[in-house]
């Protein structure tokens, strides 16, 4: 084993897991502040994607980056007003089941529309080709993509550690009633959330659409790393998702090299141990939902 | 007495499935009746996780789908490709072993966090099903299991078999019934009234959470051993999360959680129309999700719940 080959697979894991850190994010965020698991954020990432796929062409790179997550996040804006509102407040396996299936129905929708055949778009011009030191090459744009994902998370962090919004987004985690009764407008912030958290789910399928074919089923695939991450870091908590994301997209990389049949399986043995010490997460603070 | 008996809504499921063979059109489609029968004895038993005790549990398809393989690999390697009962039973105690095991890690987790473990170890079974080549025949799953005798009945017949899972589902029913009208299932309803007051009045809730994962966990495993002699195959994808949407929904559907018969109403209704809309339409999985959104949406206590008055 050369350590050309185990700095790339590092470097892999590092890329894959700030990416799930993105993904994760606005999960995180709804999760925390209204209870709902979402399951439709899946969705929302493969929208971005499609969107990105159809849009990059004729409006280019980065005004696709600005318009794409506006669009996503008008669709979530509708699914939050006409769906999720309605499941506040419920059994958790309400906000689930109804989430769940509109996933389904929007992936066979997208199926309908775009075909069941997997997609690709190229990488933007300025961020194509690859980086050559010696003997270790790396892809140009998976750099990019750490880097971009790397700004989305700390915007996020900033946002909401040094907001006002934020400070509200985080007392409403901790005890939603007292917000509303000290006269914010809980509904609103609900929404105002769940659109952040759509949007970011849509930006981050912009950043994933070059290196992963794009398809129906892509939103799926990162659902469950979302889980995991929410799970290891603590509902709502940023630098719990940066964690979880970077141990979930490392621990995967490194089990290629070790168990390459059971690397999906590694993440929830992890998890496992995470949760056996730190009930909450390992950042996990009291939370609405306890 | 007489007409206690008549009223009782399980004599009518009884004598509607024991004639259903024979019933016009329907009768024909003899393993979907089996594969009704096997829903009714997860469902009824998933109820009394959800309906009874209020658990958000959103991982029931994998004690039916861990159910199936222990079955399978029991039928496959400890008889030399024989046998029916001990099959059937080792499927029903690997249900029973994994729910102990998920039972016992969240028996004192609450509300998302609840849910959200349950759907994470169901897709690790699901991986392990999915990738281990070796046991549970991977992506490939397990073929070759075959029905031939049991008790001298050749169960290789369809009808045979599904008089078979009729008994097995008669006795599974009235079981449950006894254990959701016992003092146990008197407590598993007041741990999801109150928890809180639950304890107080010095129930250990973790423990009756647990005990009752346990006991579904069999009986699912029971169904989905059957079910690998009804398909005479095992294969992963039977502990995919949307099956195990599914079991909720149909519970949910029926009013599982105001009456102990809603499990039988909303598996009926919820597979007949799953089975209905894919067979004449190749996008059938829209309306499919859609039918989630709507059954949440339009009867949140289910359809028996409707004519209860609160």
């Amino acid at each position: 084993m050369n350590s050309v080959l185990i700095l790339s697979i590092i470097l892999n894991g590092l890329v894959l897991g700030l990416v799930y850190s993105a993904v994760a994010l606005g999960f995180s965020l709804v999760l925390g502040l209204s209870g709902v698991i979402n399951f439709c954020h899946g969705v929302m990432f493969a929208f971005g994607a499609y969107f990105f796929w159809l849009l990059k062409d004729i409006i280019g790179f980065w005004p696709a980056v600005v318009v794409v997550p506006l669009l996503v996040a008008i669709i979530g804006f509708v699914i939050e007003r006409v769906l999720i509102r309605r499941v506040y407040g419920l059994d958790p396996l309400f906000g689930l089941l109804i989430t769940l299936g509109f996933s389904i129905a929007l992936e066979e929708l997208i199926r309908m529309i775009f075909g069941p055949a997997a997609h690709n778009v190229s990488a933007p011009s300025f961020a194509s080709g690859c980086i050559i030191w010696g003997d270790f090459v790396y892809s140009k744009y998976r750099l990019f993509i750490a880097v971009f994902a790397a700004v989305m998370v700390g915007g996020t962090w900033l946002l909401i550690s040094k907001t006002k919004f934020g400070a509200i987004v985080k007392a409403g985690m901790f005890d939603s009633e007292m917000v509303g009764a000290l006269g914010h407008n809980l509904p609103k912030l609900r929404t105002t959330v769940f659109i952040l958290g759509t949007a970011l789910a849509g930006l981050s399928g912009i950043l994933a659409a070059p290196i992963w074919s794009i398809k129906s089923g892509m939103g799926s695939a990162v659902l469950m790393p979302s889980f995991l991450i929410v799970l290891m870091g603590g509902l709502g908590s940023i630098p719990g998702t940066i964690v979880g994301g970077l141990l979930v997209g490392l621990s995967s990389a490194l089990a290629t090299l070790v168990f390459p049949r059971f690397v999906d399986i590694i993440p929830y043995v992890l998890l496992g141990v995470i949760i056996y010490f730190w009930p909450r997460g390992l950042f996990g603070e009291q939370n609405i939902n306890d | 007495m007489n007409n206690k008996l008549i009223k009782d809504p399980y004599l009518w499921i009884f004598l509607i499935f024991l004639l259903y063979p024979v019933l016009p059109y329907i009768g024909n489609f003899t393993s979907l009746g089996t594969e009704l029968l096997l829903w009714f004895i997860f469902t009824l038993s998933f109820n009394l996780c959800l309906g009874y005790t209020g658990l958000p549990s959103f991982g029931h398809g994998a004690f039916y789908g861990v159910g199936s393989y222990g079955a399978a690999i029991a039928f496959l390697h400890l008889f030399n490709k024989g046998g029916f009962l001990i099959p059937v039973v080792i499927g029903a105690l690997t249900g029973a072993v994994f729910a102990a095991v998920l039972g016992y890690v969240i028996r004192n987790k609450k509300g998302v966090y609840f849910a959200l473990l349950t759907v994470v170890f169901t897709q690790v079974l699901f991986g392990i099903c999915w990738r281990w080549d070796a046991v549970t025949g991977g992506e490939s799953g397990l073929m070759g299991i075959s029905r031939t005798t049991f008790l001298g009945l050749d169960i290789h017949d369809p009808i045979t078999f599904y008089y078979l899972v009729f008994v097995v589902f008669a006795v599974c029913a009235i079981v449950i019934r006894i254990i959701a009208n016992s003092s146990f299932g008197m407590s598993l309803k007041a741990i999801r009234q109150n928890p809180v007051r639950a304890q107080y009045l010095g129930y250990t809730t973790g423990n009756y959470k647990f005990v009752v994962y346990l006991i579904s966990g069999l009986f699912a495993g029971l169904a989905g051993g059957l079910y690998c002699f009804l398909t005479q195959s095992a294969f992963a994808d039977i502990l995919d999360w949307t099956k195990s949407g599914d079991v909720v929904i149909a519970t949910l559907l029926g009013g599982g959680t105001v009456s102990f018969y809603g499990p039988i109403v909303g598996s009926v209704i919820f597979l007949l129309m799953k089975e209905l809309i894919s067979s004449f339409w190749d996008h059938w999985a829209l309306l499919y999700g859609l039918s989630f959104v709507i059954i949440i949406l339009a009867f949140p206590t289910g359809l028996l719940g409707m004519f209860k008055s609160k």
